[in-house]
């Protein structure tokens, strides 16, 4: 390259940089003059004044193509392109499905509406509409539900009012769970303990009684037993009715009767209660007894009872193979086990308690909580190994002779997590074990005590469970 | 039927005795307080007992014979001898 023709086109260069820079101007000039000066004469673009305009304006956002026009079968993609232009519009993307349909973007960022209004009136489009931003549906806000059971007023559990000196809100949400259900008599629930009272009258219409088309329990070993009314693995010649009152307690938190007029209501005011004693009049049991009612509740899942739930409220320090075997057995049968993480103080990941210290996919080990969101004074907590927290101090429920009694401990807390469990199970009777513990772990509200104490740091949240 | 204070502090000074093999007068009541116990087996589990994690009220008994002192629980159904010997028995 010569000395000349290097400045000639050093020249041209300049020229060129210049063009450009003017044009980038001019086309801020004009964005600027739209945006102070508000609507433009002629075919110019309106602001959304409607409140449906608004409303479409408020939905847009930058980035995507503001609307979706359908032209009508002929036209061309050179009279698409030269319609887009002649209006400062590009087309963003066609739709090959389609025919004819296309996302168009309004390079000068007017609102949708009068876009579309504007692909509307146009005789080659078919339909124009905004490209509407696909949004959740606001869920319409629930409305507590309150059951008009005489006692319902101290079961902060259910419904914390602050009363007796607790938190406002320190529940589980029930009232608002119940305007998605309020349980089903479909589901069973087993609830492995001191037997129950089946008799109660806040209790005998959610018992389950062995139907009579079902024939009465065998066992090879045991013979046959009249299971009526449940199982008594202490004496399969009796009935299990319960002689101490913890398995009748425990019971009425999973389920009594609710807006019957009487007592209490349970997290279920319809299920099913499944009695299972293994526990005696003084609230103890042997481990082989729970291992042949685990062993009775897996039978009846196989005879066609929908017994999806193993309350257990108890347990040791003392691990047992064969038990753990047994409700791994429960697990292959789609049975969930939610079981006490146990009085002591203790953190169970360094000394666990037995049986929620079982690494069983289908074990839920429940803490206590108190009527103001604390972990309870005696409550055993484990980061890795207590799964959830539940209210279990001062529950009142059943107790023997029609009675009711305030009691505490993670026992109190363990029926509770059953009972939502048995919501979940109303709304989603197909839903696995495993997708169970999955809802139920992830139905919690954090706890500032829970921080570190166990696996979700929250306490059960029912309305979220049965969402 | 069910147990109250006194008939458990005498079933405990009585299984002290046979246990020592000794003479259940020259067993001393140390202490006798109410207390609640983390579990309905009194926190004083036998191997392989299972029990309900309900707090329960009960009785905590502290005897003394030969110069050590013993501990019993006790609630209206039933006595257990604590950490005797490092095992818990139900009497």
């Amino acid at each position: 390259m010569n000395r000349n023709n290097f400045f000639i086109h050093l020249a041209l260069a300049l020229v060129l940089v210049l063009v450009a820079a003017f044009a980038g101007q001019l086309s801020r000039w004009r964005k600027q003059w739209r945006s102070h000066m508000g609507p433009i004469p002629a075919t110019e673009k309106k602001r959304a004044t409607t409140s449906e305009e608004i409303a479409l304006t408020e939905t847009r956002s930058f980035g995507r193509p503001e609307i979706l026009v359908k032209f009508k079968s002929g036209v061309s993609q050179e009279t698409i392109e030269r319609l887009t232009a002649q209006r400062h519009d590009r087309v963003e993307d066609r739709i090959e499905n389609v025919d004819g349909l296309d996302a168009i973007d309004d390079l000068d960022n007017a609102d949708a509406a009068t876009v579309v209004s504007e692909y509307q009136q146009l005789p080659e489009v078919e339909y124009a509409e905004p490209n509407f931003e696909i949004e959740l549906d606001a869920a319409e806000p629930l409305v507590p539900v309150l059951p008009h059971d005489p006692q319902f007023t101290d079961q902060w559990a259910l419904s914390n009012s602050g009363q007796r000196g607790g938190k406002q809100g320190a529940d589980i949400s029930a009232t608002l769970a119940w305007a998605t259900t309020t349980g089903s008599d479909k589901v069973v629930v087993a609830v492995l303990d001191s037997g129950v009272d089946y008799t109660h009258e806040d209790l005998v219409e959610n018992m389950w009684v062995r139907p009579a088309s079902m024939a009465p329990y065998h066992d090879n070993e045991l013979g046959t037993i009249d299971d009526e009314n449940g199982f008594n693995a202490i004496d399969t010649a009796s009935d299990p009715m319960d002689e101490n009152g913890h398995g009748t307690h425990c019971a009425g938190i999973i389920g009594a009767e609710g807006e019957n007029d009487i007592g209490i209501a349970g997290v279920n005011w319809k299920v099913k209660i499944m009695p299972l004693k293994f526990m005696n009049a003084g609230g103890f049991g042997t481990t082989k007894d729970a291992i042949e009612a685990i062993n009775y509740v897996i039978d009846r899942k196989k005879a066609g009872v929908n017994v999806r739930i193993i309350s257990a409220s108890w347990g040791s320090t003392q691990r047992s193979r064969a038990l753990e075997d047994a409700i791994r057995k429960a697990y292959e049968n789609d049975i969930l086990f939610v079981a006490a993480a146990g009085n002591s103080t203790v953190n169970n990941d360094r000394n666990p308690h037995f049986p929620s210290s079982y690494n069983v996919p289908n074990v839920v080990s429940v803490a206590a909580l108190d009527r103001n969101d604390q972990l309870a004074k005696f409550s055993n907590w484990g980061a890795k190994s207590v799964a959830i927290a539940a209210p279990g101090v001062d529950i009142l429920s059943t107790w023997l002779g029609n009675a009711y009694e305030e009691k505490s401990g993670t026992s109190m807390a363990t029926p509770v997590v059953s009972g939502v469990a048995a919501l979940i199970l109303a709304e989603h009777p197909r839903m696995s074990v495993d997708e169970l513990k999955k809802k139920l772990l992830a139905s919690t509200d954090p706890i500032v005590a829970l921080k570190g104490k166990t696996v979700t740091g929250g306490r059960i949240n029912a309305a979220k469970a049965v969402e | 039927m069910a147990i109250d204070k006194n008939s458990a502090v005498e079933n405990a000074r009585n299984d002290l005795a046979r246990r020592l093999n000794v003479n259940a007068a020259d067993i001393k009541e140390k202490s006798v307080e109410d207390d609640d116990f983390p579990d309905m087996a009194l926190g004083a589990a036998e191997d392989g007992e299972m029990s309900g994690q309900m707090i329960t009220g009960g009785w905590r008994i502290k005897l003394e014979a030969q110069g050590k002192t013993y501990e019993y629980r006790a609630d209206k159904n039933q006595v257990r001898a604590f950490n005797f010997k490092g095992k818990n028995y139900r009497i």
